[in-house]
């Protein structure tokens, strides 16, 4: 989706941003290094904008060196979306944010998108973070997904076509190994 | 840009584009749901689209 979503931006002034919520990284996950990626993202189309300039100097400047801070984050989130007519933020795996970060990052999502009318925002997760979406966006859309056999039969396909060893392979075995798998999910 | 954050998520959506068979997740695509989020009708309100599902069901190679 977002291949499809950037061959649309080509064409048209557009831009997407993505980021991908990891059990493995919620260390680094932080609020600010989240919504600072979103960011950079943007902002890479069309050079760097003044406020980000200023920013950047302003936390240079102090002792250490400062990192942006959310506020700022969000201020120049909004500012960057304001200069493009349609920007998509996608969201993977939300139930893989660190919990206690979740209401900050939708707060601030919503912060900036309440500004922003040219913003549209894709979000997945498990279904359990449906209720903390609703406290922030009453009027989410919401899908739920499921496995799609054909998308199974075709991944199968593939998979024993590039078997290493088909010769251990005939047509009969081909069939049950399809025909047992997809039955296994429409099971669940 | 590093000052703005060091994480990469383009470099994990390269992993899932290369791992990822053609054609998955086109339906969502076609969705009226889809299709309407995109199209920006409804304004703020609308802006969010949330798929939900559980572990392991393919959500993000919707991506």
């Amino acid at each position: 989706m977002i291949d499809k979503l950037c061959d649309d931006a080509k064409r048209e002034d557009i831009a997407v941003a993505c980021l991908y919520y990891d059990f493995l990284a919620q260390q680094e996950q932080t609020i600010t290094n989240v919504m600072g990626a979103i960011l950079k993202q943007l902002v890479s189309r069309g050079g760097i904008p003044k406020e980000v300039r200023e920013a950047f100097q302003e936390g240079k400047g102090e002792v250490g060196g400062r990192g942006p801070r959310l506020e700022d984050l969000v201020r120049m989130l909004r500012i960057s979306i304001a200069s493009l007519p349609r920007v998509f933020i996608c969201i993977d795996a939300l139930d893989e944010c660190l919990p206690k970060l979740l209401p900050e990052v939708l707060k601030s999502l919503r912060d900036i998108v309440w500004e922003s009318p040219g913003a549209r925002v894709f979000l997945t997760g498990r279904p359990y973070v449906t209720e903390d979406i609703k406290k922030y966006f009453p009027k989410a859309a919401m899908t739920p997904i499921n496995p799609k056999p054909d998308d199974i039969k075709n991944y199968l396909d593939m998979r024993l076509e590039r078997d290493a060893e088909p010769q251990a392979m005939n047509s009969g075995l081909r069939a049950d190994v399809v025909r047992i798998i997809l039955g296994r999910i429409s099971d669940t | 840009m590093r000052w703005l954050s060091p994480l990469e998520p383009n470099s994990r959506h390269q992993g899932v584009r290369n791992d990822r068979f053609d054609g998955v997740g086109d339906w969502l695509l076609e969705t009226s749901g889809f299709r309407e989020w995109r199209g920006g009708e409804g304004g703020a309100d609308k802006a969010i689209l949330f798929c939900s599902g559980d572990p392991g069901v393919g959500k993000t190679y919707l991506w």
